[in-house]
């Protein structure tokens, strides 16, 4: 009996050491792991932060992205529009310039024309070429240019004339589609002013 | 400039590399646009370099092959060559001349302006020192850019430098003003694959719609390089002085623009200087880089970020050592770190902004800027030493503080210095990780920040 009794003792004595002991341990780890719960809550909240943040950045980009594209998308069917408006309003002003009629104030243009003409050229003996509508005006013309000549070619233009000195060394071209040309994009400021842009 | 121009001259007396003499010319003048008709009727551009006894040295801008004496001819048209500007420009990409290259119309132009500028009466310049972000932390950190600054980067053949200009041209903006905001590109004598590259790159960050992008490639003929920096400029020079923008101009690669020059300074026969480059190398430069700047009483500014590769990676070349006398520092890439895998792999002890002290501290970055930035410079240099050392008697043979700046030089080079090519850092950001690497380094190893800096933002123990 006073063995068993003495059994019991030892093994509550064993059990209430062990029992003392779990609690010990559960209880250093709960602190343990509130330890870490909280020291990992920044780290979290950091990590949670940065995530944000990227996440932010990101959209920032990819919203710069879709409005930079839409923006220029948007920018360049307007330039084709414009584009379009003044090639309409140039091939129409081109037509009335061919439908021109060949007389009066036409006449003096082709004069004036030829007077610049030679004058950059420095001599009036040159060869001179132009078109089919305006080769009888020219010819008329160049009775006032002594030396000059008209040439039996006839040139592809709107109108106006094609000079060359007759050693063949130097020529200018003076036809209404030259002058055109150079002025093309001062006209074309001119057009497009018309519609509201550079202004 | 001819007082009449439109003259077209057909006897040409020789054609030798990119020139063409043209004779019995009278009144041509120096720089005049000349149009060059070849015998099938094709146009190309040209200027005036030379005249005198009736003659006329033209250089052709589209090269002279398919060129014949007989039956060439040359029209010079009066005016020196104009690029058409207007805001439309932004958001276009052009060629190395000036022509578009996105299947869009001529821009209408507000203006037609000289390519060669007109250069900036010295009493009218404003100092800079307006800081300029470009989101890359070591150069916002430790050689900052300022409005108005020419800052070139010196790489060496196969290096990053391309995708550090994309990245500089995507992300660079200007802190604490609505100020607007561009960037003009010229690539001079890129590859293709470069070239769209850049326009890509730009086009999907969105970053074109504020941006002009000037395309010379590899295969365009060498001469037309010599005018694309100078269209560029053109149109960043309008930009800021007639519309009141920030521009930041980048121009890659200027090792190509040099080369062009030496071309055409052989053709001319004229006496070679080092390595063959004409002796005006120096001076030619400077029409370019000096057209950076700000002007009294005008809001904008033209900032310039030139990229030269240097041939085998010598920095004593012509081209890298006369840029450095005419520019406000330089940006090196060091071929070790590019080796290691480093971008930006940016060598900060060869690299300097020597304006930078001006575009930082309170007011513009933060009033700790310049003293974190030396102690890092500081801090780098005793870890690039003590590295050395190691190499010789081991890392056992180190004392503890030599560890922690090994240390430091690790972090800087893995934290700092690498970034990943769309990663846009703030100068607050970029700030902290200085504080980072400094805060590796004991207390008392700190000796050129202020104190209560230190007390501010060290991390350490």
């Amino acid at each position: 009996m006073t063995s068993n009794l003495s059994l019991e003792q030892s093994i509550d004595t064993v059990l209430q050491k062990t029992e003392k002991d779990i609690l010990l341990n559960l209880k250093n780890s709960s602190i343990k792991s509130k330890e870490t719960l909280d020291n990992s809550l920044s780290t979290l909240e950091g990590e949670f932060d940065k995530i944000i943040s990227d996440g932010n950045k990101e959209a920032d980009k990819i919203g710069k992205q879709i409005i930079g594209s839409a923006d220029l998308e948007a920018r360049n069917k307007q330039l084709m529009a414009l584009e379009e408006g003044v090639n309409k309003v140039f091939s129409k002003a081109l037509d009335e310039i061919t439908n021109t009629a060949r007389s009066g104030d036409y006449s003096n243009l082709i004069k004036s024309l030829l007077d610049e003409s030679t004058k950059i050229l420095g001599t009036t003996e040159v060869i001179v070429s132009t078109n089919t509508k305006d080769k009888d005006l020219v010819q008329s013309t160049l009775s006032q240019f002594p030396g000059s000549e008209l040439s039996s070619e006839l040139i592809d233009c709107l109108g106006g004339v094609m000079i060359k000195s007759k050693d063949g060394t130097t020529s200018f071209d003076n036809t209404l589609d030259a002058r055109i040309e150079r002025l093309k994009p001062l006209i074309r400021k001119e057009i497009a002013s018309q519609f509201g842009v550079g202004n | 400039m001819t007082a009449e121009g439109g003259v077209q001259y057909s006897k040409i007396a020789e054609i030798k590399g990119p020139l063409v003499v043209v004779d019995d010319v009278d009144n041509a003048a120096f720089d005049e646009l000349v149009e060059i008709e070849t015998t099938e009727g094709e146009r190309r551009l040209g200027k005036v370099l030379e005249v005198g006894h009736g003659k006329a040295i033209v250089q052709v801008f589209e090269g002279t092959s398919g060129l014949s004496i007989a039956g060439t001819k040359a029209k010079f048209v009066g005016k020196v060559m104009e690029m058409p500007v207007s805001k439309e420009v932004l958001g276009r990409v052009f060629d190395g001349l000036g022509r578009p290259k996105d299947g869009l119309p001529d821009p209408i132009a507000d203006k037609f302006i000289d390519i060669n500028g007109e250069p900036m009466n010295p009493e009218q310049r404003e100092y800079p020192k307006d800081f300029i972000q470009t989101g890359v932390s070591v150069i916002d950190g430790m050689m900052t850019l300022v409005r108005g600054q020419k800052l070139p980067i010196f790489s060496g053949s196969g290096m990053s430098h391309n995708l550090l200009a994309a990245q500089i041209a995507k992300q660079a903006s200007v802190v604490g003003t609505d100020d607007d905001f561009a960037v003009v590109f010229a690539a001079i004598g890129v590859q293709y694959s470069e070239a769209e590259f850049f326009r890509r790159s730009l086009e999907e960050s969105g970053a074109l719609k504020r941006s002009v992008l000037f395309l010379n490639t590899a295969d365009d003929p060498a001469i037309e390089r010599i005018i694309t920096p100078r269209v560029a400029l053109t149109v960043a020079e309008y930009l800021a002085f007639e519309l009141g923008m920030h521009v930041l101009v980048i121009m890659t690669d200027m090792t190509n623009y040099a080369e062009a020059l030496r071309e055409i300074s052989a053709a001319r026969e004229e006496v070679p200087g080092r390595k063959g480059y004409p002796g005006y190398l120096y001076t030619d430069l400077s029409t370019i880089y000096e057209r950076a700047g700000k002007l009294n009483g005008r809001k904008g500014s033209v900032t310039q970020i030139p990229i030269l590769s240097m041939p085998s990676d010598d920095i004593t070349h012509p081209i890298p050592d006369l840029t450095g006398y005419i520019t406000e520092g330089q940006i090196v890439l060091g071929r070790d770190l590019f080796r290691q895998g480093v971008y930006p792999p940016i060598n900060i002890l060869m690299s300097l902004s020597r304006l930078m002290k001006d575009g930082i501290g309170e007011g513009s970055t933060r009033e700790d800027h310049s003293e974190v930035a030396n102690q890092v410079y500081d801090a780098y240099s005793r870890a690039q030493e003590v590295r050395a050392l190691a190499g010789i008697v081991g890392k056992a043979g180190l004392t503890g503080i030599d560890l922690k700046y090994m240390d430091v030089g690790d972090v800087f080079e893995k934290e700092f210095l690498t970034q990943a090519t769309d990663e846009n850092r703030t100068i607050e950001e970029t700030l902290a990780i200085l504080w980072k690497i400094v805060s590796k380094l004991p207390k008392n190893e700190i000796t050129k920040i202020k104190d209560k800096y230190v007390d501010k933002y060290y991390q350490g123990d």
